[in-house]
């Protein structure tokens, strides 16, 4: 996936992207970090194209994002948003079948195909024995797993997720992460997500996008990229770089 | 015994008391006859007390029934495009644009009567388009639709009663459409509101999936490949189509469409495959009772249908609400 010269701005007064280029590789996981208003999630919302950019294109498989009709890029790309909402009563099951609209029209009733893909998503995401639980029965984590297997359910090679770990307490958090990273080793799936913890970019990436003011400052391995005058010169933040043989590389913010 | 669900129930029960109901508003009034008479006078033709039922009574019934159903799908529909469980044609304007308009027609070209279920529906997506637009921004937020929901039900329902004042002879032949007592309804009128009625409630069935999908957040429908637009444009325009017909027919029933989809929910849950045939269902047997109630509470005097459907339906959906604490879902 090729980012070219994308600009996006919301009101066409203030770019909220300018001129961003860069590539997603295939079977690997990004990362985009940066301050609040750096442009991070709309960077992903360009990529999902949920923002058509204003100047520049983003370029999956040699073709153009905006000549794919929806459901042929839902078949590609599945995108796991910060915000969601379902009907209290639906279960789980019901819900995570709906990642299969995209192989379906209004009429078209559900075959073995899409029942697999539903077993396969609710087990991958170890919600096979809630199948039948109320979505107002789970826990936060384990609702963020449901719209996990709703997006698997698409069979995409591409899976997007904007902030997943936001409210979720660290024992969630890191079961996601490490939900999130099982997908991609196992089963090959691109990741591209945007998180707010440097630490947590570090340790589940294999490629860091870090952006402000609508440009990407630095990207590339989290070793490379991550250093004490970069997290400064993004952040404003003064921080030391540690190495640990057990903790791998981590960062500790120590001012400002 | 888990055929024996609560939805299962529900529905067993609602089509039988339809169906008690049906038989016994038929058989009720100021003409009483046996159920064996009333069917050998239908087959028959001989019988004069059954051929005025038949004329007088039978048209009021199925009005009731179809008009109720058609304001409740219209409730349903209209909650799932707007996500508001506030959503009601009665609420918004789109029964008071559907009425104005109506009135218009007949206060300015009163020949064009056959036209009214045109113009209804056209007053009822004018309506419906001004709500819509104008509590747009960025999302809709439920609570400014439903302010500017009041404000076009307010203007609409205030123009309908300036005509009125205007038109002094114009009162007779505009009580049709004003008011929703259910008397002197004609085989013609049953026509129009089974027609157009049918064809959105059949038509709501088809695009069950679209309301359940539109239950997600937007952005989450459209990463699944729906065109979130469309759906709410097509789904829009059944239930304006089926608010307006009913109004154009039965006359202004506030609440129904408010009434008939919470209990509906309550009871069989959001999944809009059983919510809309259940809302039908529901709806209809709501109105044919307030009808019928109507006409034998007080004989020889009536109450019009929409103060009967008042008083039941209110304390009813305050016990609804105060039973369970979910609206819609969120």
């Amino acid at each position: 996936m090729d980012i070219n010269g994308v600009t996006f701005s919301y009101d066409k007064k203030l770019n909220t992207l300018h001129g961003v280029d860069g590539t997603i590789e295939p079977g690997k996981i990004t990362t985009i970090i940066g301050p609040n208003g750096c442009g991070k999630s709309t960077l992903l919302g360009v990529l999902s194209n949920h923002h058509r950019p204003q100047k520049g294109e983003v370029v999956l498989d040699g073709k153009s994002l905006t000549e794919f009709k929806p459901k042929e890029l839902a078949k590609r790309l599945a995108v796991v948003h910060q915000q969601n909402n379902a009907p209290s009563d639906m279960t789980v099951e019901k819900l995570t079948a709906y990642g299969r609209i995209p192989y379906k029209n209004l009429f078209s009733s559900s075959t073995k195909e899409d029942e697999e893909a539903v077993e396969w998503a609710l087990a991958s995401t170890n919600l096979l024995d809630k199948r039948k639980t109320p979505i107002d029965q789970l826990s936060g984590g384990q609702m963020q797993r449901v719209w996990i297997a709703m997006a698997l359910t698409q069979k995409t090679p591409y899976l997007f997720l904007d902030e997943p770990t936001t409210y979720l307490d660290i024992y969630y958090q890191y079961e996601l992460l490490e939900l999130i990273r099982s997908l991609n080793k196992q089963h090959g799936i691109t990741i591209v997500m945007v998180l707010h913890d440097i630490n947590q970019a570090i340790q589940y990436s294999d490629t860091i996008i870090a952006m402000k003011d609508g440009k990407i400052a630095v990207s590339g391995a989290p070793a490379e990229i991550i250093t004490a005058d970069a997290i400064n010169e993004i952040y404003g933040v003064q921080v030391i770089v540690k190495h640990d043989e057990q903790a791998g590389m981590y960062i500790v913010p120590v001012g400002i | 015994m888990s055929w024996f669900t609560k939805r299962r129930l529900s529905f067993i029960v609602i089509i039988a008391l339809l169906a008690v109901v049906f038989v016994k508003s038929a058989l009720t009034g100021s003409i009483t006859v046996t159920p064996f008479e009333l069917i050998q006078g239908l087959l028959t033709g001989t019988n004069d007390d059954v051929a005025i039922i038949k004329d007088l009574r039978f048209p009021r019934i199925l009005i009731a029934v179809f008009a109720g159903a058609a304001l409740s799908v219209a409730g349903v529909l209209l909650q799932a495009v707007m996500r508001n469980p506030l959503a009601d044609p009665g609420i918004i304007g789109v029964s008071a644009g559907a009425s104005f308009m109506s009135i218009l027609l007949i206060a300015v070209f009163p020949t064009l009567f056959f036209f009214v279920p045109l113009f209804a529906f056209l007053g009822g997506a004018l309506a419906f388009l001004l709500v819509y637009s104008l509590s747009w921004k960025s999302g809709l937020d439920p609570l400014r639709m439903i302010l500017i929901g009041i404000a076009v039900n307010a203007l609409f329902t205030g123009l309908s009663q300036a005509i009125g004042f205007s038109g002094g002879g114009l009162t007779q032949s505009m009580s049709q459409v004003t008011t929703s007592t259910l008397t002197m309804k004609k085989w013609s009128d049953v026509d129009v509101i089974v027609l157009y009625g049918s064809a959105g409630i059949i038509l709501s069935f088809f695009v069950y999936k679209w309301c359940n999908y539109l239950a997600l957040e937007d952005k989450t429908s459209k990463s699944l490949g729906v065109n979130v637009n469309l759906a709410r444009f097509v789904i829009a325009l059944i239930a304006v189509l089926l608010a307006s017909v009913a109004t154009a027919v039965a006359g202004m029933f506030a609440f129904v469409g408010l009434l008939v989809p919470h209990i509906g929910r309550t009871l069989v849950g959001n999944d809009h495959k059983v919510l809309i045939p259940f809302s039908a269902l529901a709806g209809a047997l709501l109105i044919l009772l307030a009808d019928t109630l109507g006409r034998v509470l007080i004989a020889p005097n009536e109450i019009p249908a929409s103060i009967i459907v008042a008083v039941i339906g209110g304390p009813f959906l305050i016990f609804l609400l105060r039973k369970s604490d979910r609206i819609y879902g969120y």
